[in-house]
């Protein structure tokens, strides 16, 4: 029955593809409706997978795929009312790529089998490079083009890690499953040396797919390409799940007494990934490119706090439910200044404030949310990993990790000051109407993030602590 | 047994070089096709115990790897008329003596890695280990578009056959959808290439660098 989650969706996709416009819209909202519930089904009931030599429900893969599945339901609603003001030569590719990918990317939560995340990770790369190239301009097909070869070539590192990981395992004269979960309880059997080698490759595998510096080039161009609802799913959920490859991969090394080594890594791809944000964001001209680059900042901080262990881990899963909420909803508000600006430029907009009231609250309370302002939940994240960073002894890397988030912040301030209340040009005329299926689904967002600061239900809470368990993480 | 597996994998290394020397597209896709069918054959010769699901599973990656797969890229080439000239960043006779270079560097690698291999021949994992970075070489030393998802072909073969060398482990599904993934990565890919002569008239990759910071 797990397996339903993805063979479902993948199925109405492939028939969406030869849907009618109008039809393929409700499609949308419909898979989107009744991936959520079976979702919530899911996390409650827990069920062992058909095939559990491949796929199991593990608690962080019931983390992402919540937060996959009620993203989706959202960006779905927007998307109907977002393809009405953008004119599209094929809008049923849009939508059935859209659902496909909804499709892939669950399999990756779902996944346990080294090789079938791999496989599911390399398909979410497909299922969205079709959204990126929607506009049909020539930019967006640089953008389509970077996004398939560079993420391609990081993902076949990460295949060819998931080759030596089996041959770490060859030495050490095991015969398991290739899962994640079998690997983790045998990980001292494992041979140190080539399971060093292994992760290194996945993490550079996987670390191009999340957008971690140096393999990061491809992030800002396709994320600011791609029409708004595609970037909300990609920025919010699909850097997630490549997280979730490094996360379960970086479970065998702690388990095999690796943690160190690993820990090290990813503390030096996570600060390079902050300090690269953090200069380009300052210089930033595009709004959307901005907040592909606060992605990069962010994924950096969740690889910093994973790295750092304890309660840094917690602070990282914290981190990455609210970035998947707020850069979503971020993104979707940024589709809105687009549609009524008619413009990227940052110059080009000005007094949101008079203009798009409505888009204001949006934009500004998902500023305040993305850049650690107390009480959003990015703010408690990142608490947790400076005070766990403090704790084990990171006195330098914790220094330059604050340092940098000032910077960080001070320049997405900037930027946003210019778009809310600088002056306008006064022919400026907003062409959309700001109607409620295209604000509501950020407020919910947003409001979502809001409670989850104030209060965590139990389940959602045990299930953090589940995951974060495996690899020393906790309080 | 194992001098027939020797000279297989002296084909692979002898496809990576003419793929260095090619200065013409339809030649390199014909050696990409040529290392897809070679690179397909090596683990019916590396004394496993060969089962019937083993032989059809090569049978079908020979054909994705050695037919379907260039051949989606010379119909590619074919559709939009594309100027057949591969512009190097490195040239051709340099890339000739890197390959040679790379051959024996690996040979030299591959004694001093403590790597139980499925098979005696000395040659194996030499050659997993030229082809893999021969493929990463030709995506950064050419600059025309087809030629870099030629590279990556390269790459994803050396993926293949270091995977064969190496384990015994794999089950054939998963790794039918490893080939899977692969080839609907390269159908994107040709899509995309098609595209982009449309849109630039070319697929040189210097009117691919106009999105910057």
């Amino acid at each position: 029955m797990v397996e339903l989650l993805f063979l479902l969706p993948i199925l109405i996709g492939i028939i969406s593809f030869f849907l009618p416009k109008k039809s393929g819209r409700t499609m949308l909202v419909l898979t989107g409706g009744i991936h959520l519930l079976l979702s919530i089904w899911l996390w409650l009931k827990r069920p062992v997978a058909a095939f559990p030599e491949y796929f199991a429900v593990t608690p962080e893969g019931l983390l992402s795929l919540l937060v996959i599945s009620f993203l989706f339901f959202l960006v779905a609603i927007y998307t109907t009312a977002y393809l009405n003001e953008i004119e599209t030569q094929s809008e049923n590719i849009f939508i059935g790529s859209m659902i496909l990918f909804l499709s892939t990317m669950t399999m990756v939560t779902l996944s346990d089998h080294i090789m079938v995340m791999w496989i599911a990770i390399e398909a979410t790369t497909l299922a969205s490079a079709p959204l990126i190239y929607t506009h049909r301009s020539k930019a967006s097909l640089e953008a389509t083009w970077k996004y398939v070869l560079i993420c391609s070539v990081g993902i076949a590192m990460a295949l060819l890690g998931s080759v030596f990981m089996v041959l770490a395992m060859d030495l050490g004269n095991i015969d398991i499953p290739l899962s994640f979960s079998a690997l983790s309880e045998v990980a001292v059997k494992l041979d140190p040396a080539w399971l060093k080698v292994a992760f290194v490759l996945i993490l550079v595998g996987y670390g191009t797919k999340m957008g971690l510096a140096p393999m990061h080039t491809w992030l800002p161009d396709a994320h600011s390409e791609a029409p708004s609802p595609a970037s909300a799913l990609l920025s919010g959920v699909l850097l997630n799940c490549a997280f979730l490859g490094i996360f379960k991969t970086n479970k065998i090394m702690v388990a095999a007494g690796l943690g160190n080594f690993s820990g090290t890594i990813l503390i030096v791809f996570g600060l390079m990934s902050i300090l690269v944000a953090a200069t380009f964001i300052l210089k930033q001209t595009e709004y959307k490119r901005l907040l592909a680059y606060s992605s990069i900042e962010n994924m950096g901080i969740i690889a910093f706090g994973t790295g750092i262990g304890g309660l840094g881990v917690y602070g990282a899963i914290l981190c990455l439910i609210h970035h998947s909420l707020i850069k979503s909803s971020l993104f979707l508000t940024s589709g809105n200044i687009l549609l009524g600006y008619g413009s990227r430029l940052i110059d080009q907009t000005g007094n949101l404030v008079k203009l798009m009231p409505k888009t204001l609250i949006a934009f500004f309370a998902g500023f305040a949310g993305i850049s650690g302002f107390p009480p959003f939940g990015i703010f408690i994240g990142e608490m947790f990993i400076i005070i766990g960073a403090f704790r084990t002894g990171h006195y330098i890397v914790a220094t330059i990790f604050i340092i940098s988030l000032c910077v960080v912040f001070a320049g997405f301030a900037n930027q946003t000051m210019k778009i809310t209340f600088d002056d306008a040009d006064d022919d400026i005329i907003i062409k959309i109407k700001e109607k409620a299926s295209m604000i509501w689904p950020q407020y919910i967002l947003l409001l979502t993030s809001l409670v989850l600061c104030l209060w965590i239900p139990d389940t959602l809470y045990k299930t953090i602590i589940d995951a974060v368990a495996a690899i020393g993480g906790g309080f | 047994m194992i001098y027939s597996l020797d000279t297989i994998l002296s084909l692979v290394l002898l496809s990576v070089l003419f793929s260095f020397g090619s200065s013409r597209l339809p030649g390199l896709i014909k050696v990409m096709a040529f290392q897809g069918i070679v690179v397909s054959l090596v683990p019916l010769f590396t004394g496993h115990d060969l089962t019937t699901g083993g032989v059809l599973f090569s049978l079908v990656t020979m054909v994705i790897r050695g037919v379907v797969i260039p051949l989606s890229i010379h119909l590619v080439i074919k559709k939009v008329d594309i100027h057949r000239g591969i512009e190097p960043i490195v040239g051709f006779h340099a890339s000739l003596f890197a390959g040679l270079a790379l051959i024996v560097g690996a040979i030299f690698v591959s004694h001093s890695l403590n790597i139980p291999s499925v098979s005696k021949s000395a040659l194996l994992i030499p050659t997993s280990i030229t082809i893999l970075i021969a493929g990463m070489f030709i995506l950064m030393a050419r600059r025309n578009a087809i030629a870099m998802v030629l590279g990556y072909i390269m790459m994803e073969n050396g993926i293949y056959l270091v995977g064969t060398t190496f384990t015994t482990h794999a089950r054939h599904i998963v790794e039918f959808g490893i080939l899977l993934d692969v080839l609907a990565g390269v159908m994107i890919m040709a899509i995309i290439l098609q595209n982009i002569k449309q849109k630039f008239d070319d697929v040189d990759t210097v009117h691919l660098r106009n999105l910057k910071e």
